[in-house]
């Protein structure tokens, strides 16, 4: 029992940077319908502004954070003026290679910038982790969950709650729609890249202290999320979260109990199976086209 | 008519090619290295390529090879083994390396060795699967002792000195790691143990709490390791010691590069490791730890020291052998007994296996400190 | 025959790939013997084979897949452990592995049968990491991450493929081949219906092709070529490992894809060589030429939409001219057409509800042979639910449908095609993709189609279905390139071509001006006159006035009226429902 909670807890700390990372996926499908193949990016590009915030400058770690997260708006907006506006006519599948590119892109021009070693990062706490009986909470896994639980109570009060958040919808829902009631759709779309990115970035920071800073770090974690964002069902927001929990749990239940070195297996195992049995995953429509 | 001109345009530019290639060849004594210059192991890159300019300037100062000085080209292996395929053919297309430098990891030696026997001349290489030497490529030569060597060295420490029975080994699972857990087991028999946990894990993970749970049930008394990755070795060490498991820790040559001792810190305090170079382990390591402090101001690891051996060795060979043809190298090279080089002392075999034996060091608190030389006659 | 028809010929191609054959094995020979350009060039001839798939179920077929390297693996696996650990022969082997990753692509295919689009996208990726794993950790079998190496290499009868040079040429000559064939399947049966599932999905499902099938076999033929290269690909650098095979690399797959052009096994090629080569010349860029690449990706795709071939195409691109000479009519204009007793189409008591919506409750209908029959109502009536349901797009509550004397409620839509039943759509559904003649053509091509063996009677068919509706003269346009109301003629031609017994019109008219509303009711009293059993759909009253022998109302889902139109007109409860009653419509969803 000790080793399952133990498991639990650990699962639901990767699960949390899975769903993080899947938030920022969910955003920009439903404002843009871009599957943006660089989020994971977004989260490496993140952990190195703090790098350079806290290791470099030797900046107080929460000024560090604060800063890094402007600069990954600011990143934000620069990759959709560079890699989605010019595409936004064509389809879903130039855009997916453009966001590619922008992958290879930034993973090389940061080792060319920063160099190949990882980086360490000391954690938001100076305490490893707390002892509750026989489980032991890493004090990160903990911060991660608390952020990312912070988090989407935030974006549910801008998106339900304010007026830029009800734009948001309605720009997601119907952009012909949007611009015909006045509302700025360009903007609204920039934006969400800008708060994509946001999200990845505070992803990659949370997550430096655990998996150090490297310039592959994200690629994995991003695939992970997108096959959360479709366990939850493709496009929601409570999907993404949830969808990207039980991968984290399965995943590392599934590591113990079955075999260590199948574990990334498991993630995609479980993809498949809810695709075959309910394609629209935990929280989708159901997929039809009107004649 | 119109054949024979463009027959002739043909010659005209091949002719004009021709010299062009050559005329520059003969300034200096070629040798061509693959390096991972991008990909994940772009770090292990850095630190090679200082080995390599220390050993160059070292030959150079002493008045090069044949007459010459000696002059190290590479390409990127991009740290795939397509890239490493791809550029060593580039290398070898430049006509004008008489012996190459290979790479560390074994999996991109296997990829090239197809090539490195058509270009039939002698590559110095780092990987330590034993296989490398014994599939019949009479081309490479291991600047490093093979995991054979690691593995017996570390059951031999972990019984024999630290008297423990109850073993638990953690390997990744690609060609290194499994490799070295092979031999381990093997070693371990023959002494009599068999380990009560042998668990294998993919490169590039993000946790390692089953693992670490596997582990603390298992409850050894050692913990061996082989991992490829310092990241993955890291996250292990951090999460093995929260979780609470305090047995020693004999890992193989990664558990003390300076990358793992950086990023994991005062997780492996207190761990054994097994390496090929260490500083105090002789006075010519010393040497070349002291100067290399004193460059690059790092500490130098065994990324560096296999290729900073390897270069002086060839240059040796090559200019024993007074001739760039590449049959004499090899005899040179095969001949080389007793050479003191910073991973220890060398004895090429035919095969092309140069070392027998390893160092065992302590963490202590940070700083590697050598505890003491296991070295095997066969 | 009187049409000279240059996609119909057995051996269109083959003398251009014959010659191409010949250069490419002078080539072989002649390339440096040095390893580099010859690793560079078997690299490049191997990946642009399985890049050629990705032509295939991506730009033919429209269905993304990122498993290409995956498929690659399994034929180098497939002759790696064939014949290293099980000593088959090399072609043997070859063969071993293109049939486990046809069949693992057919499978995948399965996938496509509830999903499309990103999810497709995912499956393919769960795949290729599934499969990744299983190179990685299935020891005993797969040799593991170490590989597996002396691959050898193959000899055929007195021919030895041991030499670089010669293993070369048999790369080049595999890729002309696989080339010429895969440029061949565009134009004919095969590529002409994928590109219809491209190009709309439920188009091609009421015109008699089984999507379901063609992409499952898209997706075969893809995995089939993947491994045709992947065999080559382990022949010829006798080492390889399961990093080789990554998701990274069929990402590399995907791009050289869509940079050459989807759309044509040129394209691919081209996309190929530069993406194998661009990386090799940038090189001198050290440590910053793969940031440099990836900058050039983004670059590619927003400045050459259509790939490289499609840039290049776009610069030598010739008018297309037109097919002259005399074509046999329509088989339909040969009789003449007198309304029969007999009944092709009857619907029973159909009843489809959407949830709490009933939007059709109950209906009954019949439509005598000859006649043509109009379906009426006010928006939001049922009618389009209703062609809908009659051509198995949706799948009714309850009821029955009967045509041709046969129960065809819970057929495929492209089975009652294949039937007899063809139709048009009121939001027009052409092939954008293709020409107008190749849309018709599809219609021709229905299985069942006393044309459809023959490729130039197919021709002949289309383009005597073009003649009927005055569109001859468009036939090498791109139907996008029409304009709204012609391109309903296209859907028409399409589906007179498939010779329907019964022929359903989901508002013909809708969005056509005067004139052309004009044009149509002549065009329908023409087929009217000739016998053809129609079906129409409009709130045109004066169009279907014009043509109609019978009308059935329909209002909120039930039928209101039904009989002659000078009755059905007149009757209160139509003119009620037509004039409005706003109150009670104001609850209709448009």
């Amino acid at each position: 029992m000790a080793i399952f909670l133990q498991l639990l807890f650990t699962g639901l700390g990767i699960g949390a940077i899975y769903a993080l990372v899947a938030l920022g996926f969910v955003l920009l499908i439903r404002a843009a319908s871009v599957v943006n193949f660089a989020q994971g990016q977004f989260a490496m590009v993140g952990a190195y502004i703090l790098v350079v915030g806290v290791n470099v400058l030797e900046l107080p770690y929460l000024l560090s954070m604060a800063i890094a997260v402007v600069l990954m708006a600011v990143f934000g907006i620069v990759f959709a003026a560079t890699t989605y506006w010019p595409l936004r006519h064509r389809g879903g599948l130039p855009v997916i290679i453009s966001t590619i590119g922008a992958s290879i892109f930034l993973e090389n021009i940061v080792l060319f910038l920063y160099g190949p070693s990882p980086e360490v990062l000391p954690g938001l706490f100076d305490s490893p982790g707390i002892q509750i009986g026989e489980v032991f909470m890493d004090s990160q896994y903990l911060s991660i969950l608390v952020a990312a639980t912070l988090l989407v109570v935030l974006q549910y009060l801008i998106f339900e709650k304010t007026l830029l958040g009800k734009k948001l919808q309605a720009t997601s829902q119907d952009k012909e729609m949007a611009s015909l009631l006045g509302i700025p759709v360009a903007f609204m779309i920039l934006f969400t890249f800008a708060y994509s990115a946001m999200l990845g970035g505070i992803a990659g920071m949370l997550v430096a202290p655990v998996l150090f800073v490297s310039v592959g770090m994200g690629g994995l974690i991003a695939l992970k999320a997108f096959a959360a964002n479709i366990i939850g069902g493709y496009g929601s927001i409570p999907g993404a979260i949830l969808g990207g929990l039980s991968l984290g749990v399965a995943e590392t239940l599934g590591a113990s109990y079955i075999s260590v070195p199948y574990k990334d297996a498991f993630a995609f195992a479980m993809l498949l199976m809810f695709l075959m049995v309910r394609p629209q995953g935990l929280f989708g429509e159901k997929i039809s086209e009107k004649a | 008519m119109i054949l024979s001109r463009r027959s002739v345009m043909v010659g005209t530019a091949l002719a004009a090619a021709t010299p062009l290639r050559f005329a520059r060849a003969d300034d200096t004594i070629k040798i061509g290295g693959i390096v991972p210059i991008t990909g994940p192991a772009a770090e292990a890159g850095k630190f090679m390529q200082n080995g390599a300019a220390m050993a160059l300037e070292k030959i150079n100062a002493a008045g090069g090879v044949l007459g010459k000085k000696l002059e190290w080209v590479i390409e990127d292996d991009a740290t795939t083994n397509p890239g490493a395929v791809l550029g060593f053919s580039r290398l070898v297309s430049r006509g004008d390396c008489i012996a190459y430098t290979g790479s560390i990891r074994s999996t991109q030696v296997q990829a090239i060795s197809p090539d490195v026997v058509k270009a039939g001349k002698p590559v110095m290489f780092g990987g330590t699967n034993p296989g490398l030497t014994q599939a019949g490529n009479p081309w490479l030569f291991r600047c490093r002792p093979n995991d054979n060597y690691s593995a017996r060295v570390i059951s031999d420490y972990g019984v024999n000195t630290l008297k423990k029975t109850k073993w638990a080994i953690i390997h990744s699972t690609d060609a290194f790691g499994t490799g070295g857990k092979d031999a381990l087991v093997e070693n371990l028999g023959k002494l009599g143990i068999t380990p009560v946990l042998v668990q294998g894990y993919t490169n590039q993970q993000t946790d390692f709490t089953p693992v670490v749970l596997a582990v603390k049930q298992a409850n050894p008394d050692v913990v061996s390791s082989y991992f490829t990755f310092e990241n993955d070795l890291g996250i292990f060490a951090r999460q093995l010691r929260q979780l609470g498991v305090t047995a020693p820790w004999v890992g193989s040559p990664s558990i003390i590069n300076t990358t793992a001792l950086n990023l994991a810190g005062r997780a492996l305090f207190g761990t054994y490791g097994i390496a090929d170079y260490t500083p105090d382990a002789s006075p010519e390591a010393t040497a070349y730890a002291t100067e290399y402090v004193k460059r690059y101001k790092a500490n130098p690891d065994n990324q560096s020291t296999w290729i900073y051996d390897g270069l002086l060795i060839l240059a040796n060979a090559i200019n024993t052998a007074k001739s760039s043809d590449p049959q004499e190298i090899r005899k040179a090279l095969i001949a080389v007994k007793g050479y003191k080089g910073t991973e220890g002392t060398y004895n090429f075999d035919e095969k092309g296996d140069g070392l027998r034996g390893y160092n065992v060091v302590r963490n202590e608190n940070g700083k590697i400190v050598f505890d003491k030389r296991i070295d095997f006659k066969d | 025959m009187s049409v000279n028809l240059a996609s119909a010929r057995l051996w269109r191609g083959v003398p251009q790939a014959i010659a191409a054959i010949i250069a490419v094995v002078a080539l072989a020979f002649v390339v440096p013997a040095d390893g580099y350009y010859l690793n560079i060039l078997m690299q490049a001839v191997t990946y642009a084979i399985a890049v050629s798939g990705l032509v295939v179920v991506l730009g033919y077929c429209g269905q993304i897949s990122i498993a290409q390297a995956a498929f690659f693996g399994l034929g180098a696996y497939g002759v790696a452990i064939g014949m290293v650990d099980f000593h088959l022969g090399f072609f043997p082997a070859w063969l071993c592995g293109i049939g486990v990753a046809g069949i693992l692509g057919l499978i995948l295919g399965l996938g496509s049968l509830r999903l499309g689009g990103h999810y497709l996208a995912m499956v393919t990726i769960s795949f290729q990491q599934i499969l990744t794993l299983f190179l990685t950790n299935w020891l005993s079998f797969t040799h593991g991450p170490d590989g597996i190496r002396d691959i050898p290499r193959p000899s055929l009868g007195p021919i030895s493929f041991a030499g670089g040079h010669a293993f070369l040429a048999l790369c080049m000559v595999t890729l002309v081949i696989v080339t010429l064939a895969v440029w061949r399947l565009k134009t004919g049966r095969l590529g002409r219906a994928m590109q219809a599932v491209r190009d709309n999905e439920l188009a091609a499902s009421t015109c008699g092709i089984d999507v379901f099938g063609t992409k499952v076999i898209a997706f075969g033929l893809s995995a089939v070529l993947g491994g045709i290269g992947g065999g080559l690909f382990a022949g010829g650098f006798q080492y390889i490992s399961p990093d080789q095979f990554s998701f990274g690399e069929s990402i590399v797959l995907l791009t050289m894809a869509l940079l050459g052009g989807v759309q044509s096994p040129f394209g691919s090629l081209v996309g190929t060589l530069v993406l194998i080569i661009l990386p090799e010349w940038l090189r001198f860029l050290k440590q910053i030429y793969l940031a440099v690449y990836g900058a050039a990706v983004i670059l590619i795709m927003v400045f050459l939409p259509d790939g490289l071939w499609g840039l290049m195409l776009d610069r030598v691109r010739k008018r297309a001219k037109p097919i002259l000479g005399e074509v046999e009519k329509l088989p339909l204009l040969t009789q003449t057409g007198q309304e029969s007793a007999e009944i092709v189409l009857e619907v029973k008591e159909l009843a489809k509800h959407f949830g709490g919506l009933k939007a059709l409750d109950g209906i009954s209908l019949k439509v005598r042979r000859g006649s043509v029959h109009a379906l009426i109502g006010p928006n939001g009536s049922g009618k389009s639910t209703f062609i809908n349901v009659i051509t198995g797009l949706y799948k009714p509550t309850a009821g029955q449908v009967l045509f041709a004397g046969q129960d065809i409620t819970h057929e495929q839509p492209h089975l009652r095609n294949r039937a007899g039943l063809a139709r048009t759509f009121q939001n027009i559904r052409v092939w954008r993709g293709m020409t107008v003649l190749e849309n018709v053509m599809v219609g021709g091509e229905r299985p069942g189609n006393d044309v459809a063996e023959d490729a130039a009677l197919v021709v002949e068919r289309a383009l005597a279905a073009l003649d009927f509706v005055g569109l001859r003269g468009d036939a090498h346009r791109m139907v996008g390139d029409l304009s709204y109301g012609h391109q309903r003629y296209v859907e028409i031609a399409r589906a007179l071509a498939a010779t329907p017994k019964t022929l359903l019109l989901d508002e013909p008219a809708a969005g056509l001006n005067l004139t052309e509303k004009h044009e149509l009711g002549e065009l329908l009293r023409r087929l009217k006159g000739h016998g053809l059993t129609i079906l129409i759909i409009d709130h045109d009253m004066k169009l279907v006035e014009q043509v109609a022998d019978h009308i059935t109302v329909l209002n909120f889902g039930r039928r209101i009226a039904d009989g002659l139109p000078r009755e059905v007109l007149n009757h209160p409860d139509v003119i009620a429902a037509y004039l409005g009653e706003p109150q009670e419509a104001a609850g209709v969803v448009a």
